[in-house]
């Protein structure tokens, strides 16, 4: 990397840093001369303290652990079945057909209203969160593995059959290549709705993970631990976006980047 | 030999049907580089489409050596396509390789013969490159070389070097007279660009305006090795264009006029 470019990166992290600090010190003061009510908000320093004990104590990590098994499984399960129904949907017209407008209708159900159904039909345990992620998965990925299956350029479905290729080849080298191409886009939203279904399955009924962590601040009447909670929250969202946006970029690598 | 007896396409549209070739017959002789001129719209993307078994047959019968092209894309058949037809998530050597994966050689082979065939149309050193890393020309380049490295006996071309400005097109004309001169497949160009379509042929067939007949067909006598900037300048050239835009122009005049009293 040019040294120009490593100068511009730098400006920019510190010029993020400075943003954060500058919000967390407002709020700092804002709570020390009594502008804002630290009963509400708490306050960065007690913040700090909170997060902190959690992971030095090691209480948080079961609950990260928590989070990550429901969404983890949810988005395998989520996305195997959405390439799953997504193919057969593609090559059977027929099925599509017969099924489309219950596949729209359930996916512009929102899935909030369906989570204490999963609770009461499934429990209080993993599997209501893994439903729930599976609910918010299964359709993105369904909808670009059809898309992307459907949208293949004839031109270059024509030019793999005329060199001699079979079914079997065009799947191999045109139409799955394409399709991955459309799961790959919408796979980063995936991470982001795994966690939300995740995080709603746990604040409707449950008994760990960061949703947990939050609802049970609520109940308490703690904001600290409320926003504390949602501190985790944001950092480990975060993380997992930062680790796909790489691995996002290097999958992609034959595609034109813009100008 | 390509044989293309009587053949018919109709296409059925909201607009009731549309015929877009009409009892069309022609033949291309084995080892011959043959062009089809004829205003746009004439249908001959179609008759091409339908002689690589893309396309089905609405009447008439097409024969590859002395097989009927039915229900299929016959063996043995190179095509070359207007638009790219790379694909993007391959390398130039692995779209070069592919028919040769497809048929299952061997992956050093595979790999040996790819190399060769990029150097072979200039484009040593771009092995790992992606198409959208490659200009319209070096596409191009690599469309041929995947077309020619399993070695079809027939070989159309449906006007592959349109999208290519003026000084590229000539390269890759020589090129591809060069290629062919070694391989003598037999070739069916497809062109709207008469002096091209002489420059390359040894024998030319007008169509009609659409839908498409055949005109008149004329044989191109001028000597090979040809360069296709310099062949321009010989005398028969200029007969030959002359006698030939006659029949052509009518038929452009008439497709310009439909398509613009639409």
């Amino acid at each position: 990397m040019p040294a120009r470019r490593v100068a511009d990166r730098l400006r920019l992290a510190a010029g993020r840093i400075t943003v954060l600090v500058a919000i967390a010190a407002a709020w700092e003061a804002g709570t020390r001369i009594g502008v804002i009510d630290p009963y509400f908000v708490s306050r960065p320093t007690k913040l700090a303290v909170t997060v902190g004990g959690w992971f030095a104590g090691g209480f948080i990590y079961p609950h990260i652990w928590a989070t990550v098994q429901e969404a983890v499984i949810g988005l395998a399960v989520g996305i195997a079945g959405g390439v799953l129904i997504g193919m057969l949907f593609a090559f059977f017209p027929f099925l599509s057909a017969l099924f489309h407008p219950l596949m729209v209708v359930f996916n512009a159900t929102p899935r909030i209203a369906l989570a204490p159904l999963f609770i009461v039909w499934l429990g209080i345990g993993l599997a209501s969160k893994v439903a729930m992620v599976v609910s918010l998965v299964f359709f993105i990925i369904f909808f670009s593995t059809y898309a992307g299956l459907r949208d293949v350029d004839v031109n270059l479905i024509n030019h793999v059959r005329v060199m001699g290729g079979t079914r079997r080849d065009l799947m191999r080298h045109v139409l799955l290549p394409s399709a991955l191409t459309w799961i790959f886009a919408s796979l980063r939203a995936c991470v982001g709705f795994a966690v939300i279904g995740a995080i709603i399955g746990e604040y409707l009924g449950a008994d760990r993970g960061i949703g947990w962590i939050v609802q049970y601040g609520e109940s308490m009447f703690d904001s600290n631990m409320v926003i504390a909670g949602l501190l985790v929250l944001m950092a480990f969202v975060a993380t997992l976006d930062g680790s796909l946006g790489w691995l996002e970029s290097r999958f992609s690598h034959w595609k034109q980047k813009p100008l | 030999m390509i044989t293309v007896e009587r053949v018919t396409r109709t296409f059925g549209t909201p607009a009731g049907d549309f015929t877009a070739v009409r009892e069309v017959s022609f033949r291309v002789a084995a080892g011959r580089f043959v062009s089809l001129v004829g205003p746009s719209g004439c249908g001959k993307t179609t008759l091409l489409g339908m002689i690589a078994g893309l396309v089905p047959v609405s009447e008439g019968r097409i024969l590859l050596g002395d097989r009927a092209v039915i229900g299929g894309v016959p063996p043995d058949i190179g095509y070359l396509f207007q638009r790219d037809a790379l694909l993007p998530w391959k390398t130039a050597l692995q779209n070069v390789a592919l028919p040769l994966t497809i048929r299952g050689r061997p992956v050093a082979e595979t790999r040996a013969r790819a190399t060769e065939w990029l150097r072979r149309v200039g484009l040593a050193g771009f092995e790992s490159y992606y198409p959208h890393q490659l200009s319209g020309g070096m596409r191009k380049r690599v469309s041929l070389a995947t077309t020619l490295i399993y070695g079809p006996s027939v070989l159309l071309m449906d006007e592959p070097f349109s999208a290519l400005d003026v000084q590229t097109r000539n390269l890759m004309e020589n090129e591809l007279l060069e290629l062919w001169a070694e391989t003598r497949n037999t070739v069916l160009f497809i062109t709207h660009d008469l002096e091209e379509a002489i420059a390359l042929s040894d024998e030319v067939i007008v169509l009609t305006a659409g839908p498409g007949r055949v005109k008149a067909s004329y044989p191109i006598p001028l000597p090979r090795p040809r360069n296709v900037v310099e062949i321009r300048f010989h005398a028969e050239f200029t007969r030959l264009y002359e006698q030939i835009w006659k029949d052509l122009r009518d038929e452009v005049q008439q497709s310009y006029a439909r398509a613009t009293s639409r």
